[in-house]
């Protein structure tokens, strides 16, 4: 019953390969940094909210936060170099590099993208049928690269921040001002899009609710892939490469850790996005 | 003898003050040493317990060489001593103190409500010490002690001090054994620390809205001055110690700062409690408002709002007492002293790092187009990037429930909605 939570769990058939141990790993890391690094960070964004100090010192007061948030900082760069060296690995290993920079298998956007961006508005508006994706949809290769962008800068201006008096040997001092701005603007869009659109996509629509647990099992049913990602299921069977990606249904213990951590992570994530938005509003 | 023939003859030797003072008291004690005259004669106990004086009284005091006559002079109108001018005004001899109490707020309630003290409400009858007496009432560290017990009396508070300006005069003894001055009495045993009088005057006592109140703001500095000698020196050099001599205001009418509008006045701390550091900028910013606004916009600010001490708080960059404009090269932030005001928290800091803008306002273009211009790109970038994005969810949303509503109207079980 509890299986049926999951929405990669839902569909008929086989269980088919998604994601790699590795790539889920590094998931599980962005989730824990990204969280440590938002509940660390945003009140000191809105440190004059009432709920600032509060949080602050849950977190171990500003410099316990601070170190918690530091960590933090050292996994985000961990996850992605590792990303990084993975990648070239992968791509001087492979037979066809091609694939990682172009085609439906690349995280590139492609101009099916743009048609697939197009279609989907055309379909909320009952003028066209609905996209159906390859292997990435457009939102998840938005996802991906907003978290290269996003690490590349508030990693960048974070360090800056970090190490004030070694970035003034060759910055002048209103870098750090600029270094502020964009840290904290970026790491508020970054917060804002996960924990609303890239909930939304991923665990909260229709078709998904409540939760998707596909990035910690690594693998969805045949059913799941053939209403998310068809166009990779159809290429793949005419290809004959479908029963390469079988795999064992997940255990029930990883089924039951992947929807109590998916959930705690969303009910935080809400929960953050919520008194974000009613300081905003304020 | 009879008593009576006895006390007349007694009576009439003293006033003739050929008497030393000595042989005079032991006349007086002759009756007033002696319940049971006192109690005589139709005398009452009360009566005898008032006019009592035990032997020995005035040994050791300050008095101790006065004779009772030349306090108690009513006795010259004969026997029984009429009662209404029994006491000679203390001023007689003391006349300064006299003139500083007539003119106090103490003064003025004695004569019309009678509920203030008088010379010897502080300072005893008999047994008056000089204040250096650790026995003396107004030794320092009785001083608040004695005040208090009409200044933390419930009914002196609710008779006098029963408005809102008066929360500070409700509070003022309680709060003051928590001040670093009470501390430095109380725990640390220091009598040149300041007790109430040492503020308030010790006779002309007057509210802080009086201005010849040594309360009065136009006095503080003076005041406090008196123990922070080198503070005021350093103050009245400073832009704030100026502008107040020159009883500068802001375009607001703000008076320039004194040291209670920092340090209370009741409520004074050590200067390096985070508490009251930290919550001292609120303070700065009640005039300093673009400042202060700006200031919490940095790093700085931030850390500060949030109740820590970690990171610069405006008198860590302007200093405590001695902030001066940035254009003074005797400030701490003129720019050819950067370099040192920065380095005392960032060791390293060179002339690029003072370049920070310390008061940055991203919001202005005129004045920081190099923050402005990032601001606004940052800015345009998180409300499209959401706004598209926010678009997209509702519509598929409202798209999805659609859906839904015709599924259902068609009799479908679930609609599209399902991955089986």
């Amino acid at each position: 019953m509890a299986d049926r939570l999951s929405v990669a769990q839902r569909g008929e058939g086989p269980y088919l390969r998604r994601f790699s141990p590795l790539e889920r790993w590094l998931h599980g890391f962005v989730i824990v940094s990204f969280f440590g690094l938002v509940m660390t960070g945003i009140p000191l964004h809105f440190a004059g909210a009432p709920w600032a100090e509060t949080l602050v010192r849950a977190l171990g007061g500003v410099a316990g936060a601070g170190v918690i948030h530091r960590i933090c900082a050292i996994i985000t760069f961990g996850y992605f170099f590792t990303h990084l060296g993975s990648l070239v690995y992968r791509i001087a290993k492979s037979p066809n590099k091609l694939s990682y920079f172009w085609g439906p298998d690349s995280m590139i956007p492609q101009f099916k993208d743009v048609r697939d961006v197009i279609a989907m508005f055309k379909w909320f508006f009952g003028l066209g049928p609905r996209p159906t994706f390859d292997r990435f949809s457009y939102m998840e290769k938005f996802d991906y690269w907003a978290v290269f962008w996003g690490v590349a800068i508030i990693g960048g201006s974070g360090l800056l921040l970090w190490f004030p008096e070694f970035f003034a040997k060759f910055l002048p001092g209103w870098a750090f001002n600029i270094a502020t701005i964009v840290h904290g603007d970026e790491a508020l869009l970054a917060l804002s899009f996960i924990f609303t659109i890239h909930f939304f996509n991923v665990h909260f629509r229709p078709e998904k609710f409540p939760i998707d647990t596909v990035i910690f099992t690594g693998r969805a049913t045949v059913g799941y892939m053939k209403e998310e990602h068809p166009l990779q299921y159809e290429r793949l069977g005419a290809a004959g490469q479908l029963e390469g990606l079988v795999e064992a249904a997940p255990s029930s213990t990883l089924t039951a850790w992947s929807i109590v951590l998916g959930f705690a992570a969303l009910a935080i994530g809400v929960g953050l996005i919520v008194l974000v938005a009613w300081t905003l509003l304020q | 003898m009879p008593r009576a023939l006895w006390m007349w003859f007694s009576l009439a030797v003293t006033a003739l003050g050929a008497v030393p003072a000595r042989a005079q008291v032991v006349q007086c004690q002759k009756c007033h040493g002696n319940r049971a005259v006192l109690a005589g004669e139709g005398g009452t106990a009360a009566q005898a317990a008032r006019l009592y004086v035990p032997q020995q009284a005035l040994a050791g005091t300050v008095h101790e060489k006065l004779r009772c006559a030349e306090c108690h002079v009513g006795y010259e109108r004969g026997f029984p001593h009429v009662p209404s001018s029994t006491t000679r005004s203390c001023a007689a001899c003391h006349e300064t103190e006299g003139r500083d109490w007539d003119q106090s707020i103490h003064a003025q309630n004695a004569k019309e409500q009678g509920d203030a003290p008088t010379c010897t409400g502080c300072h005893g009858i008999h047994q008056i010490y000089p204040a250096s007496d650790r026995r003396s009432p107004t030794n320092a560290l009785n001083v608040a002690a004695l005040c208090g017990k009409c200044h933390n009396d419930a009914r002196i508070i609710g008779t006098y001090f029963s408005t809102a300006a008066d929360t500070q005069a409700q509070r003022a003894v309680n709060e003051y054994f928590q001040t670093v001055h009470g501390m430095a009495l109380t725990e640390a045993g220091l009598v040149v620390s300041a007790t109430c009088n040492d503020c308030h005057g010790a006779h002309k006592v007057l509210p802080a809205k009086s201005p010849d109140s040594r309360v009065n703001r136009a006095h503080v500095a003076e005041t406090c001055g008196t123990c922070h000698v080198g503070v005021r020196e350093t103050f009245d050099e400073s832009s704030h110690g100026k502008a107040l001599a020159a009883g500068d205001t802001t375009a607001d009418g703000h008076q320039a700062p004194v040291c209670i509008d920092c340090h209370t006045g009741h409520q004074i701390v050590r200067a390096d409690e985070p508490h009251w550091y930290v919550g001292v900028v609120e303070e700065c910013g009640s005039c300093h408002e673009k400042e202060y606004e700006t200031y919490l916009e940095t790093y700085h600010g931030k850390v500060t709002a949030l109740g820590s001490a970690l990171a610069a708080q405006c008198s860590e960059c302007h200093t405590a007492h001695a902030m001066r404009p940035a254009s003074d090269p005797a400030s701490s932030v003129y720019p050819m002293n950067l370099m040192k005001t920065c380095g005392q928290c960032h060791a390293e800091a060179n002339v690029n790092f003072t370049r920070y803008y310390a008061h940055g306002d991203p919001k202005s273009r005129t004045k920081y187009p190099l923050l402005f211009w990032p601001w606004l790109a940052m800015t345009t970038l998180l409300v499209s990037v959401m706004s598209f994005f926010l678009l997209h969810t509702a519509l598929w949303l409202i798209r999805s429930a659609v859906d839904y509503v015709r599924a259902r109207r068609r009799g479908g079980a679930e609609g599209t909605v399902s991955h089986g």
